[in-house]
């Protein structure tokens, strides 16, 4: 019995009336009905998701729906990876969002907006014709905006995000729009079937051009390094579980067209496409993580971080795209599902610590790793959450992104004797890019965590902070629990994540094991189980041990040793920017920090020092040196555009009148 | 590499420049010392000195008195510490951390006061800022004379602790 059809539908069907009862039930009550139905639309679209991963194949056709073109969908294995994600993700934000909502988000709008945005999730993996594609790209784009904004009365800062973010996805959406039409020129109707079909007609060129513009608009969305820009200053901004959603399941969708544009519809393209896709990949990562470490705001250093991830996704797809060209499908198969598995582990902790960062926002109001702490003791589940989430985002065993990494890793090693200049200088450089992400990445986490929960409390906010309400908890419950699924247990989901890779790249599935990871076709194996196990035992050793003989012996309570003199302050402590001072200064060159210091004396001499201020900033780099000379241009075209329009009608009838003209002569001319 | 074979070489032609060792001081051991087995570790404390007694510390564990040699060993905490080395009359804002200090120590543990200053308040007795000698603050267990105590006579109490 097919499940995909009648989970989708009937998704559709609950996101619908999650619409209709956000705008007609009462306010009290909203959050509850419109929460509770997304949560069951979103756990509909994650069985209809896991059933297509299976391999259930379904298809519709709905004529009606849009005008012209019409719906088609078709859902593959490949479009199950990506939908199961996408719904998991909604029913664990949707049901912390009954909770979060509570405050300020309980609006029509928002409440009408968020069910919406998870349908247009899961439209766009389900969507078999470009046009059902962009149409879902638009409404995701569209309603994500109108979520980002939806705290713009409140901060300021949220109304410049939305311009970023509504600005860039809408020329990341002309990109695509151009370069899946370039693509489609040559076939009959636009469906992919269609499409892929026709594409081997194509000139290389006309492919290159199609692929180039399509990797610019999906990779802007993935937060692919230069085009991220929006990603830190939307994410943050945005309502917690919309970050969450975000960040977890959106940027999803830019791996998801690369994939299916890239190995599917265009039939594998050309070998520098696929470098260029993995150079991108490791600049992304490594920037991403670079950006993270340094960060002091608690959502902005996710946000960076899901640069990194979706970076270390593109090396995999870069890598699996590569070794295709070549003539090497098992190592293609194997990158691919690395690269698939690192999109539902990212999926999986990401979710976590956007929700519990939104737990800490909620109870102190604050997003500044320097004014938090101490939150260890008033708000322990969310501790436990981060703390987690934390433990996975980093690629240390027993990490949930451990063993996404390493499958990964062993793609890019194996595959290091490959032939060719360029193939033989970006692999290494791949290896290392990918072990310094994991490196800074442990750093970042450790930060977050140990300067944001651990110690004492840094304000009055965060010293009386309070734990959240039970909705969230439970939401945070869930996504840990996929953390340490994924993180014990990942051969439930490999050897079917191998089975669709394969498919793509023309093999049979690259991992296999029941209870480990064995990889097939290249040497290589990995027990996350055993890992897990042996960890803990040593764990309980080094703990348990040393307790056990130190109570022999009498012991004495002693003052915390500080020096002797008065209390241990908060202001003692490591702060987020003291704790990666090192990091930046080691990466100086790369980051180009602006610091100063402006000392003032007493006016008696100038040897008397009155106060010291110093301020130190790191700026987005690729922003400054990229987004403001655009910008600047932009305005002064703008500016001397301005010019022309004068404002007299005569003048305007002339311009009309002139320029058809010119279209006529030019066109005599062509003739 | 050369300034390492130049420094070999400068070691090779210095050889030892250390006292030799005079006669181990027979009596006036503290109990507590027993236990420490012949290695004393060593938390040197300034509790308002004029810096006199620091230096005289300093040549004691330098190269010609070499006070490591019978055991004893400055250390950077209290908490690693099984002596204090206390100089100077203690001060009204040094009285309280001296007392952690002492506290922070773990047990067995032993107090020297170094220095008149230490002992009897030396010149600073009737200063303001003064609280009193070490003795009016913790308890001490061995005391060292002078202003400022040669290093021979810091080198003979540190043997009496260590008993080497």
């Amino acid at each position: 019995m097919t499940v995909v059809g009648p989970g989708l539908t009937a998704a559709a069907a609950v996101c619908a009336v999650a619409v209709v009862a956000a705008l007609v039930v009462p306010r009290a009550r909203r959050p509850l009905v419109a929460g509770t139905l997304t949560v069951a639309a979103g756990g509909l679209g994650t069985v209809a998701g896991i059933a297509a991963m299976l391999g259930q194949p379904w298809s519709a056709r709905l004529p009606g729906v849009l005008p012209l073109s019409g719906v088609v969908l078709t859902v593959d294995p490949l479009s199950g990876v990506f939908l199961a994600v996408s719904g998991a993700v909604a029913a664990v934000a949707a049901l912390y969002g009954i909770g979060y909502s509570r405050h300020g988000l309980d609006g029509r709008a928002v409440q009408a907006v968020f069910p919406v945005f998870v349908l247009s999730l899961l439209v766009v993996p389900a969507a078999g014709s470009i046009a059902t594609f962009l149409a879902g790209w638009e409404l995701m784009a569209l309603t994500s905006l109108l979520l980002v904004i939806a705290e713009h009365r409140r901060r300021v800062e949220v109304a410049s995000a939305g311009r970023w973010y509504a600005v860039m996805t809408h020329l990341g959406f002309v990109a695509i729009l151009i370069g899946l039409l370039v693509l489609a020129a040559p076939a009959a109707g636009d469906s992919f079937a269609a499409v892929r079909g026709a594409a081997t007609t194509l000139s290389p060129p006309a492919i290159g051009l199609a692929l180039v513009l399509c990797l610019v608009g999906f990779g802007s969305k993935a937060g692919m390094v230069p085009l991220h820009a929006w990603l830190p200053r939307a994410h943050p901004e945005a309502p917690s579980h919309v970050s969450a959603l975000m960040s977890a399941a959106m940027v999803n969708m830019g791996i998801y067209g690369i994939v299916r544009v890239g190995v599917d519809l265009s039939g594998g393209g050309p070998r520098w496409f696929w470098l260029a896709v993995l150079a991108a990949g490791c600049l992304s990562a490594v920037y991403g993580i670079l950006q993270a470490v340094i960060s002091t705001d608690l959502k902005r250093l996710l946000a960076y971080s899901t640069t990194e991830n979706m970076g270390l996704v593109l090396v995999g797809v870069g890598a699996g795209g590569l070794f295709a060209s070549i003539g090497r499908p098992v190592l293609a198969a194997l990158a691919l599902t690395a690269a698939l598995l690192h999109v539902i582990c990212h999926a999986a902790f990401k979710t976590l610590l956007f929700l519990a960062a939104g737990s800490v926002l909620h109870a102190t109001g604050t997003r500044d790793l320097d004014a938090l702490g101490g939150l260890r003791t008033s708000m322990p589940v969310t501790t436990a959450a981060f703390g987690l989430g934390a433990l996975a985002a980093s690629a240390l065993p027993p990490g949930t992104a451990f063993v996404s990494e390493w499958v990964l890793l062993q793609a890019l090693i194996h595959g290091l004797p490959s032939p060719g200049v360029a193939a033989s200088l970006v692999l290494p450089v791949a290896v290392a890019a990918v072990a310094l992400t994991a490196g800074l990445a442990v750093a970042t986490f450790v930060k977050a965590f140990g300067v944001g929960f651990l110690a004492r409390p840094r304000s009055d906010a965060a010293a009386g902070a309070a734990e959240s309400p039970p909705s969230m908890l439970a939401a945070m419950a869930l996504a840990g629990l996929a953390c340490v699924g994924m993180a014990t247990a990942p051969s439930l989901v490999l050897p079917v994540l191998g089975g669709v890779a394969g498919r793509l790249a023309g093999a049979d599935s690259p991992v296999g094991g029941r209870l480990g990871v064995e990889l097939v076709g290249v040497s290589g194996a990995l027990s996350p189980a055993l890992l897990v196990a042996a960890l803990m035992v040593a764990t309980v050793l080094v703990v348990a041990v040393p307790r056990l003989l130190i109570t022999r012996r009498a012991r004495r309570v002693a003052r915390l040793w500080d020096c002797g003199g008065g209390p241990l302050s908060e202001r003692m402590e490591y702060t987020a920017t003291s704790f990666a001072e090192p990091l930046q200064r080691v990466f100086d060159d790369v980051l180009q920090p602006s610091q100063d210091i402006d000392v003032t004396h007493h006016r008696e001499s100038a040897y008397l020092v009155a106060s010291v201020a110093y301020r130190r900033r790191v700026p987005d780099r690729v922003e400054r040196r990229l987004y403001d000379p655009v910008l600047a241009a932009a305005a002064a075209w703008g500016e001397a555009g301005r010019r022309l329009a004068t404002g007299s009608v005569h003048r305007y009838l002339g311009y009309g009148f002139y320029t058809l003209c010119g279209m006529l002569t030019v066109l005599v001319l062509l003739r | 590499m050369v300034t390492v074979l130049r420094l070999w070489r400068k070691i090779w032609r210095t050889g030892r420049v250390a006292e030799p060792a005079p006669q181990r001081p027979a009596c006036g051991r503290p109990a507590s010392a027993a236990e420490l087995g012949g290695s004393v570790q060593i938390r040197h404390v300034d509790a308002g000195s004029c810096n006199g007694c620091e230096i005289e510390i300093g040549s004691a564990f330098g190269p010609v008195h070499d006070a490591e040699r019978y055991g004893a060993r400055l250390v950077a905490s209290p908490r690693h510490a099984d002596a204090l080395l206390v100089t100077g009359v203690v001060t009204r804002n040094m009285a309280e951390p001296l007392r952690r200090t002492v506290e922070a120590v773990p047990e067995p543990r032993l107090v020297v006061a170094v220095g008149d200053c230490a002992r009897n308040r030396g010149v600073f007795a009737d200063a303001y800022g003064v609280v009193g000698a070490v003795a009016d603050v913790v308890a001490v267990d061995l005391e060292v004379p002078g202003c400022p105590p040669r290093p021979e006579a810091i080198v003979a109490a540190l043997r009496t602790l260590t008993g080497r």
